[in-house]
């Protein structure tokens, strides 16, 4: 990586308006040189202070030389403060470097520029070569801003997957909605398995009623999807799914291998919280009871039992939950007491009371309200 | 009460150990959802799945972080706080700098405990200094103890604790080192001569430069109220205030390596504690 002379010459350090302030600049600049690691640093730290778009030539120059890892900090703090575009230039400059620290180093300060960063984001994501351009997209993922919609146009139609894939990460995690058809497309067309992966996550976030008929057409069987898709398929399922996506789900729990039935019972929580006047869930005891039975383990266990909450009100379901309260696994029953304080019943109170009296788990018997 | 979903629980924690360093296992799940519940209602929301996207991607000052942060860590500080630390300390780095100095033919020992609070920090370093070197009275040996905060320097001045800051000292500590005076335990008088309450602001970036020379930093739990860009400058200071070979303490909650790349991680057998070389 070569520095761009006009951006290392130092300047205007002679030039300003205020030649007392100026000629500290230049001393500081001066002690950016020096012998002493703790002096390099507070030169570095005040020239950031100082907030002078003058000192981030130098900044520059000197990061490009500097063996201490504490003054490259230093440095990056000192970009951070110095509120102008001189320091975003040359934090784009620097997605170029070789020295991964120095990369990361650099999206950190671009993110912590936010909106004003994103004219400078917008050229790279055009002029960068793939790994800027890829950059680009990472400090984007930390950046909460408008106008970013032409970066990611320009992502999605990027011809290096890995700047698709990771702009379409982006787009579910920021919510991104207006982005929705674009990435049904990619998941319908998409040979990559991360992208069509990622697809699937992203509309699990951002997804509707025809992101569920994309992902169906993408995937018509959910009994025979390899388990790497299925989790996320699971997962959309659940974010965007209803009655009839909720005994499909159920129906899995039996023939899908266990390490997935936390995707699995994660989604049947997720319709039953979005949807709950359309679950009815008769069918849901005995597959969930044989996951509570079988030694699934303990976060799998509680969460069988907490999709049961909303049927606590059934007499089979109840007892089975009654039952739970006494297993050996702290989980189940914390899991059990929150299911029957969801749909209480008459007596409950007493049930608890005397739960309560046996119980050691501290996390227990705060749910027990002890 | 809003219910947060396993998948939830384990993002959160997730997010929550690579912003505060906290680990949260499954033993704590009904601890982080009644804390997270209650920020919900603070910000009017009642579906998870908002409060997850706000901590995550519409949160970009931390302020949210921030919020829970306060619910789930303790403000409570007590003698022999952080045990594993203080070990690692006593066992290994402690011994490892006084023999490095014995080496060279240096007599003196510098601790700084940066926001001190009360004195339950310094105070406790003191003692372990005692415990494992007996020599520390004839050496050059001092305890900084600085806070933003003059009630707390004049706290520590006073050297007076209550049963529940005294609770976790080891019972022959407390027999070598406290005076049991009724409901309260007084620090010895040559336990109290090693420790020098300051004041100091620790963004006062002027005053921080004078803080030079120190062998242990101790920091625990104070930087988690500080912005990202304050933790860092702060912890760049404290780099600069420790001679090299001497090593720097943040709470469980606040990992150096994520804050400073200068300081070189080190093993003792379990313990990982930072060195700047």
């Amino acid at each position: 990586m070569v520095a761009p002379c006009h951006e290392l010459s130092g300047r205007n350090l002679e030039g300003s308006p205020k030649d007392g302030d100026m000629s500290s600049l230049a001393e500081y600049v001066q002690q950016l040189d020096g012998s002493d690691e703790a002096e390099r640093i507070y030169a570095a730290e005040d020239i950031g202070y100082r907030n002078a778009p003058d000192g981030v030539p130098p900044l520059l120059k000197r990061l490009s030389q500097e063996p201490s890892r504490a003054v490259r900090d230093a440095i990056f703090q000192a970009l951070i403060r110095i509120d102008a575009d001189a320091s975003i230039e040359g934090s784009i400059w620097l997605l170029e470097s070789e020295d991964p620290q120095i990369r990361n180093q650099a999206v950190d300060v671009l993110r912590h520029k936010g909106a004003r960063s994103v004219p400078f984001l917008d050229r790279a994501m055009r002029n960068g070569d793939r790994d800027v351009r890829k950059f680009v997209l990472d400090v984007l993922s930390g950046v909460q801003a408008g106008g970013v919609d032409e970066i990611y146009l320009a992502a999605l139609a990027d011809h290096d997957e890995n700047v698709v894939i990771t702009a379409v990460e982006n787009l579910g995690r920021i919510r991104a909605t207006q982005f929705r058809r674009r990435i049904e497309e990619l998941l319908l067309a998409g040979l990559h398995p991360m992208l069509v992966g990622a697809c699937l996550e992203a509309l699990a976030g951002i997804g509707d009623e025809s992101s569920l008929a994309a992902i169906r057409g993408r995937f018509p069987d959910l009994g025979v999807v390899p388990d790497f898709f299925l989790v996320s398929c699971v997962k959309a399922f659940g974010a965007l799914g209803a009655a009839a996506e909720f005994v499909e789900m159920t129906g899995l729990l039996a023939v899908r291998g266990h390490h997935l039935r936390p995707a699995i019972l994660g989604a049947l929580v997720a319709i039953r919280q979005r949807k709950p006047t359309e679950i009815h869930g008769e069918q849901l005891l005995p597959p969930l009871q044989a996951v509570v039975d079988n030694g699934d383990p303990p976060l799998c266990r509680y969460q069988a039992v907490r999709v049961l909450g909303f049927l606590a009100c059934h007499d089979e379901v109840h007892s089975f939950l009654v039952s739970c309260l006494s297993s050996p696994e702290r989980l189940v029953r914390l899991g059990a007491v929150e299911s029957l304080r969801e749909s209480p019943r008459p007596g409950l109170q007493d049930i608890l009371v005397a739960c309560a009296a046996k119980e050691t788990d501290e996390e227990v018997l705060q749910a027990l309200g002890c | 009460m809003p219910d947060l979903s396993v998948e939830q629980f384990q993002s959160l924690s997730q997010q929550i150990y690579q912003k505060l360093g906290l680990h949260f296992d499954e033993k704590k799940i009904y601890f982080l959802k009644t804390r997270v519940a209650k920020r919900m209602t603070a910000l009017g929301l009642d579906d998870p799945r908002e409060y997850m996207f706000k901590l995550s991607y519409a949160d970009p000052h931390g302020e949210e972080m921030q919020a829970l942060a306060n619910l789930v860590t303790t403000n409570e500080t007590y003698m022999f706080r952080e045990y594993d630390q203080l070990q690692a300390f006593a066992n290994y780095c402690l011994p490892e700098v006084l023999s490095a100095k014995q080496a060279r033919g240096e007599r003196t020992l510098r601790i700084w405990s940066a926001g001190c609070s009360s004195g339950e920090e310094p105070y406790t370093l003191a003692m372990i200094v005692q415990d494992v070197f007996p020599q520390a009275q004839s050496w050059d040996c001092e305890i900084v103890a600085t806070d933003i905060d003059q009630n707390m320097l004049r706290r520590v001045a006073a050297a007076r604790y209550g049963a529940r800051s005294v609770a976790d000292v080891p019972d022959e500590y407390r027999a070598k080192y406290l005076i049991e005076d009724g409901d309260e335990w007084i620090v010895r008088r040559r336990t109290t001569a090693l420790v020098k309450a300051r004041h100091l602001n620790l963004s006062d970036r002027m005053a921080m430069r004078a803080m030079r020379g120190f062998d242990f930093i101790f920091c625990r739990n104070v930087l988690i109220y500080f912005d990202d860009l304050s933790r860092k400058a702060v912890v760049d200071h404290f780099y600069n205030a420790l001679n090299p070979g001497s090593y720097v303490f943040l709470g469980h909650s606040e990992s150096v390596g994520r804050v400073n790349t200068a300081f070189k991680l080190k093993r003792f057998e379990s313990h990982l504690v930072y060195v700047k070389e």
